[in-house]
């Protein structure tokens, strides 16, 4: 931001200096452990009195001019250029703080060539004596080059003390120094083998070219003990979070590590092939084969070292944006635009927009990424992201993968870069229209207070099940909403049966196929291990059917019902009606029957980031193109293969590895529950953190198909993160119940939690939520600002829908209806839609027995407050109903 | 784009700013020794090319030159290069960024330059391809002279910085320059004049000496006479408020200009006597000068855009003391070398 930007968006500069270092390592190293061959090859000649050794030598030399001094030392030069022209800030910095360094580097240098020339031009008028010595000047004059560059490169992976002390030998003499310098010289040893072999090939005397062959296999085996132990030690001593951050969270870097890993293995066997007696021809081939082994080593090394320090060009000191650190917190505050001098945008407007997008991508992403170009391609990395996505992407960049740097700017300017890199792509997105339900009459079953002997509640247990119908490519969420219902049988005592009956349950007409509408039962053997008949859920009950009872809960259960939203005749109503009825088994005689709302819903808009559209008429679900791009994210990013598998027809559930207690999966130990890896990943990159984001991806938005939070709550304004907390408090919750996982930690350390993070409790996903007590003290009145999130109920038997009331007998939820739904309920599919059954028997749509309405199991007016505390009173709100 | 908000903030330097400036003109001065002395060289070899063994017998030693020249001129490019870094650093990365696409052209550019020297002079009299790598070397020397001359001139005058912002490739080069013509011309010039020195330097010992020396002082002579008008007409491109600095508005820099261009006159009348060591010693003299008259430029030129005490000064004198000793310790190993190599010649 300091300097301009050299705008190469097909080859960038980073590229460039890839390039060049690596060519330039290549030779150098050679240029110092081939100065060391020649000279002991020399030596040896001398001693053996050996002259066709010397004149392997000779040629060696010439061999060795041309390649080091030429190309070596140029390419040398090229490096230099080029990181001033890709990070010239850096490249300032460093210059400035080891100018004398650089200096005495060349010094070296110049030793170097004067020593090589002299060697070369007078190689023959040389005394034995003479020559010997200007060798040793040439290659201890190289190695000490190395030795002043090493410095200067280690200091950028680990600048140890120079951060506080900013003293220039302390970052010289830093922690992997010293490895760093063993690991080089060993590499030099190797290359002075490896390139040995490529003049020995050419000996025309077959007898000293076997000889020669042997010697260049010792030189190159000699150095692989000690780049094993100076590997080792060099790894270790970069700091274990950039290692855990770039060797096992980038997966960038497993690409040159198996280069590197493959390599070694077929240089070391290749070198061995120089022994065997083999063709001139062959061998000659071979031997080129094994330099471009060796420029691919060494590239792999050097791609490894460069990417352990991301995300920055001088750990802890500089981003590999030419960001300061020290920079970064007021750069957010103010904006980078306003400070960088290279830009023609200051001010972001509508109109400049793309236009300051494009400089903050110059200003933040050029160095590293092109655009359509050769390497790191922003449009095909951002490909199957949406804007929103996109934005999301800059938001969350370098929070959990932190070898990317963090976005540095304000929101403006993060909008501005989002919109800029999504204008790069072809294909523009379509403005979401608003969901208009369609409101369906409903007739409420009849009830004659006076003559009816029976009361018959049903419901779901869950206010809105959702379900993912992406079935084809991954599922975490199948088809299987679970009822429960009780029969009372009026009275002044009244009792709940449970003997002599069945309760019947059927799906409202057009809804009886769900297979007609989603692959669940194409997939369910590789989702769920098992076959299944079409249209029957995973308990093996279908749309029509009658409850189990479950004698130790003491209440009647229908699970796994695979009910949908989508209706046969093109209609989506997310809350599909059943009709229940109680029949007395020996007479056959329906004692009571009534209907429920079994909401269900396949609004997961992840499509609002990963791109595509509603797989359902347009309408709701997910896509293929939605399934395809977020596997192809979770492969990139986690290294796995869901993609081929779900192509090869073997899709896979999420929970297969991320442990998820509502589909009872154990998932697989050291990762993440479903919950907290779904919450913590997301929180990271999702920028809002109220409501706005719980609706991304529940479906609760107001414009959208479901808008599943409508309950009393919801009509008094009482919005989602109220009981479950901002989105990085929620994701905080289920985070910290699995601290165990290395990865918790990763995806907690950058929430921004509204609580410190040490007063958040811990929260086991699906066992424990908040309580209704925890506003609802006492089942009073709740207290103004009064707020459930972080008061967990201790287990499941906690929970709201398995609490039942003072006598034991009656579910909160048989009166309170499903969470989410809570009498009076005020669904947009129709207002009483979700308050039937209080219509039925109450004939408004408050609680069961509101209004001290006893009668209703009762059938008389009863006194006190039984059920509950504070039950006998009239009902708070009644204006809302009223309206 | 208000001008001051583009110039990049410096780096605190670790020694004072003079001791940089030195070591920089320094280098400079023997790096474009160098160049001028391969470029002049090359220009006198493919002029005078001729088909007889006897020209190849007798300048095979000089084609043998080039190639060793590239190795030290690359070398001395590099204190320059670095020092010049350090006091400018803000200045020259921005300049080098502006015409980043050229600038880094010469890095391959070079690479090729330096094999067609090691070509030519092995094929000298043995291909008629010499003649070709020599022509192509060339061609690349001057590339990147004019390249470093628009480098310089962009880095030196921050006014120019604004084109940035209608190209962003790195492709700005300063054609309406008055000054860039004269400037490069300049130095091509120079090549000729020096290359025309080292060749007589060179003949001086041989035999048919008189003749070669003679010729080679006479280009030399006759390209300085050049030299004089290219550099008045470099000096009346110059703006006006520069110009008239050496005009008399600086003392000190008009003062030396004045004696720079005396100095070359005698340089020339010496030469023209056939004089070599006086020649020599007149050049040196000149080119102290001119090396002088160049920072002047650079520091008129840049005006109120730069001053060197605005940079703050960290100084690593252990450091420096340390660099020194190197440096020495390096001369005394490079002379000994030397003193072997040419010992193995009298044996």
């Amino acid at each position: 931001m300091n300097y301009p930007i050299w705008e190469l968006y097909y080859l960038n500069s980073g590229t460039l200096v890839a390039m060049i270092s690596i060519l330039h390592v290549f030779i150098s190293h050679f240029a110092v452990g081939g100065g060391i061959y020649l000279w002991l090859t020399d030596l040896k000649s001398v001693r053996q009195n050996d002259l066709a050794l010397r004149q392997y030598v000779r040629r060696h030399l010439w061999f060795f001019l041309l390649l080091t001094m030429v190309l070596g030392g140029v390419s040398g030069v090229g490096i230099w250029f080029i990181i001033g022209l890709s990070n010239p800030w850096a490249t300032s910095i460093l210059i400035h703080t080891f100018v004398f360094a650089w200096a005495i580097e060349w010094v070296f240098f110049l030793v170097e060539i004067v020593s090589l020339l002299i060697y070369h031009y007078k190689f023959e008028t040389l005394t034995d004596k003479n020559r010997l010595i200007i060798a040793f000047i040439y290659a201890a004059s190289a190695w000490l080059s190395l030795f002043i560059i090493n410095g200067i490169i280690t200091f950028m992976l680990t600048p140890g003390d120079w951060l506080s002390t900013g003293k220039f030998w302390d970052g010289f003499f830093n922690p992997s120094h010293l490895p760093s310098l063993l690991f080089r010289t060993a590499v030099c040893i190797m290359f002075a083998g490896l390139f040995g072999f490529v003049t020995a090939v050419y000996e025309k005397d077959e007898k000293l070219k076997n000889t020669l062959l042997k010697y260049c296999n010792k030189w190159l085996y000699s150095a692989l003990p000690f780049l094993l132990f100076s590997g080792i030690w060099y790894f270790f001593s970069i700091p274990e979070n950039t290692r855990f951050t770039n060797f096992i969270l980038n997966k960038q870097t497993s690409q040159p590590l198996s280069i590197f890993i493959i390599t070694s293995i077929l240089i070391y066997l290749f070198g061995l092939i120089f022994i065997l007696r083999t063709k001139k021809i062959f061998q000659r081939f071979i031997v080129f084969l094994f330099l471009l082994l060796g420029l691919f080593w060494i590239g792999g090394f050097e791609y490894m070292r460069e990417y352990a320090r991301k995300p920055y060009i001088i750990h802890g000191y500089m981003y590999s944006t030419s960001i300061l650190v020290a920079h970064e917190e007021s750069l957010n505050r103010e904006g980078i635009l306003k400070k960088a001098r290279w830009t023609e945008v200051r001010e972001i407007t509508e109109e400049n927009k793309i236009e300051a997008g494009k400089e903050l991508f110059n200003l933040q992403c050029l160095s590293c990424h092109t655009i359509k170009g050769i390497k790191n391609d922003i449009v095909e990395k951002t490909k199957g992201l949406t804007y929103l996505g996109i934005y999301s992407q800059i938001y969350g960049q370098g929070k959990i993968l932190d070898y990317m740097p963090k976005f540095v700017g304000n929101e403006k300017e993060m909008d501005a870069l989002a919109a800029f890199i999504a204008s790069l792509h072809d294909k523009r997105e379509e403005i979401l229209a608003e969901f208009k339900p369609k409101e369906e009459e409903i007739k409420i079953p009849n009830f004659n207070p006076k003559e009816d002997e029976y009361i018959l509640l049903a419901w779901s247990i869950l206010g809105e099940k959702c379900i993912t119908d992406a079935d084809r490519w991954f599922s975490f969420l199948y088809p299987g909403s679970t009822f429960q219902a009780i029969l009372i049988k009026r009275g002044k005592k009244p009792e709940i049966m449970s003997e002599g009956i069945e309760i019947h349950y059927e799906v409202q007409k057009g809804y009886e196929n769900p297979s007609k509408h989603v692959d669940f039962w194409k997939f369910v053997e590789s989702l769920k291990g098992k076959t299944l008949p079409k249209d029957i859920g995973i308990s093996g009950k279908g749309l029509k059917g009658i409850f189990d009872y479950d004698s130790n809960k003491k209440i009647f259960t229908a699970e796994g019902i695979p009910v949908l939203p989508y209706r046969d005749d093109g209609v989506f109503n997310p809350y599909p009606l059943f009709e229940v009825k109680a029949i007395e088994k020996n007479t056959g005689k329906v004692l009571q029957s009534t209907k429920f709302v079994a909401a269900v819903s396949t609004e997961l808009r992840c499509f609002l980031c990963h791109g595509g559209k509603p797989r359902w008429n347009g309408i709701s679900g997910i896509s293929d193109e939605t399934a395809i791009n977020i596997l192809k994210i979770h492969d990139r990013n986690h290294g796995t293969k869901l993609l081929e598998s779900a192509l090869k027809g073997k899709p896979m559930m999420c929970q297969k590895c991320h442990e998820d207690f509502i589909v009872k999966s154990e998932g697989i130990k050291g990762h993440n529950s479903f919950s907290a890896s779904m919450h913590g990943w997301h929180a990271n990159y999702i920028p809002w953190k109220d409501e706005k984001s719980c609706n991304l991806c529940h479906p609760n938005d107001s414009m959208g198909n479901t808008r599943c939070n409508r309950d009393i709550h919801a009509k008094l304004g009482i919005g989602c993160t109220q009981c479950h907390g901002r989105l990085d408090d929620h994701a905080a919750g289920v985070l910290l119940s699995q601290k165990e996982t290395r990865t918790a930690h990763l995806l907690l350390k950058n929430l921004k939690t509204e609580l410190p993070l040490h007063d958040i409790n811990p929260r086991k996903p699906w066992i424990q939520q908040p309580d209704c007590l925890n506003c609802h003290r006492g089942f009073q009145q709740p207290q103004k600002n009064s707020k459930a999130f972080n008061n967990w109920t201790r287990d499941l038997s906690g929970l709201y829908r398995a609490r039942k009331d003072n006598s034991s007998k009656i579910p909160c939820i048989a009166c309170h209806s499903s969470p989410h739904a809570i009498y009076p309920a005020f669904n947009d599919f129709g207002s009483n839609r979700d308050n039937i059954q209080p219509l039925q028997y109450q004939r408004m749509p408050l609680a069961l027995s509101s209004e001290m309405k006893c009668e209703v199991c009762h059938k008389i007016k009863m006194e006190g407050s039984f059920h509950h505390a504070n039950i006998y009173r009239k009902f708070r709100n009644i204006h809302l109903i009223s309206k | 784009m208000e001008l001051p908000n583009l110039i990049p903030y410096p780096e605190p330097i670790p020694a004072p700013p003079e001791i940089f400036i030195i070591l920089e003109q320094t280098f400079f001065l023997i790096h474009i020794l160098l160049i001028n002395s391969i470029l002049g060289l090359s220009i006198i070899l493919s002029y005078k090319w001729a088909k007889e063994k006897e020209f190849f017998e007798n300048n095979r030693p000089l084609a043998k030159k080039i190639p060793l020249f590239f190795a030290l001129g690359i070398n001395m490019a590099i204190p320059a290069l670095l020092f010049i870094q350090v006091v400018y650093g803000n200045l020259f990365y921005t300049s080098s960024i502006l015409i980043g696409t050229f600038w880094i052209l010469i890095i391959p550019l070079l690479i090729l330059a330096y094999y067609s020297s090691y070509f030519h002079y092995r094929k000298f009299g043995l291909s008629s391809y010499a003649k070709h790598a020599l022509l192509f070397m060339m061609l690349i020397v001057l590339y990147i002279a004019f390249i470093l001359v628009n480098n310089l001139s962009i880095m030196e005058m921050p006014q120019t910085w604004n084109a940035y912002f209608s190209n962003r490739e790195g492709t700005i080069i300063l054609w309406n320059l008055n000054s860039i013509y004269p400037r490069y011309l300049h130095f091509i010039i120079a090549s000729i004049a020096i290359g025309g020195l080292v060749y007589s330097f060179y003949f001086r010992n041989k035999v048919d000496r008189d003749n070669k020396v003679r010729e080679g002082l006479k280009i030399f002579a006759y390209a300085t006479m050049i030299q004089i008008a290219v550099g008045i007409w470099f000096l009346l491109s110059l703006p006006k408020g520069v110009m008239i600095k050496f005009m008399g508005e600086n003392t000190i820099a008009t003062i030396i200009l004045l004696s720079g261009i005396a100095t070359a006159f005698i340089s020339i009348v010496v030469s023209l006597k056939g004089k070599l060591k006086e020649s020599l010693i007149f050049l040196s003299l000149t080119l102290i000068s001119m090396i002088i008259n160049r920072y002047h430029l650079r520091v008129f030129n840049l005006g109120e855009n730069f001053s060197l005490s605005h940079l703050k000064v960290s100084p690593q004198w252990d450091v420096f003391a340390l660099f020194l000793f190197v440096l020495l310790t390096g001369i005394v190993i490079i002379i000994y070398m030397l003193k072997i190599a040419f010992q193995s010649k009298m044996r």
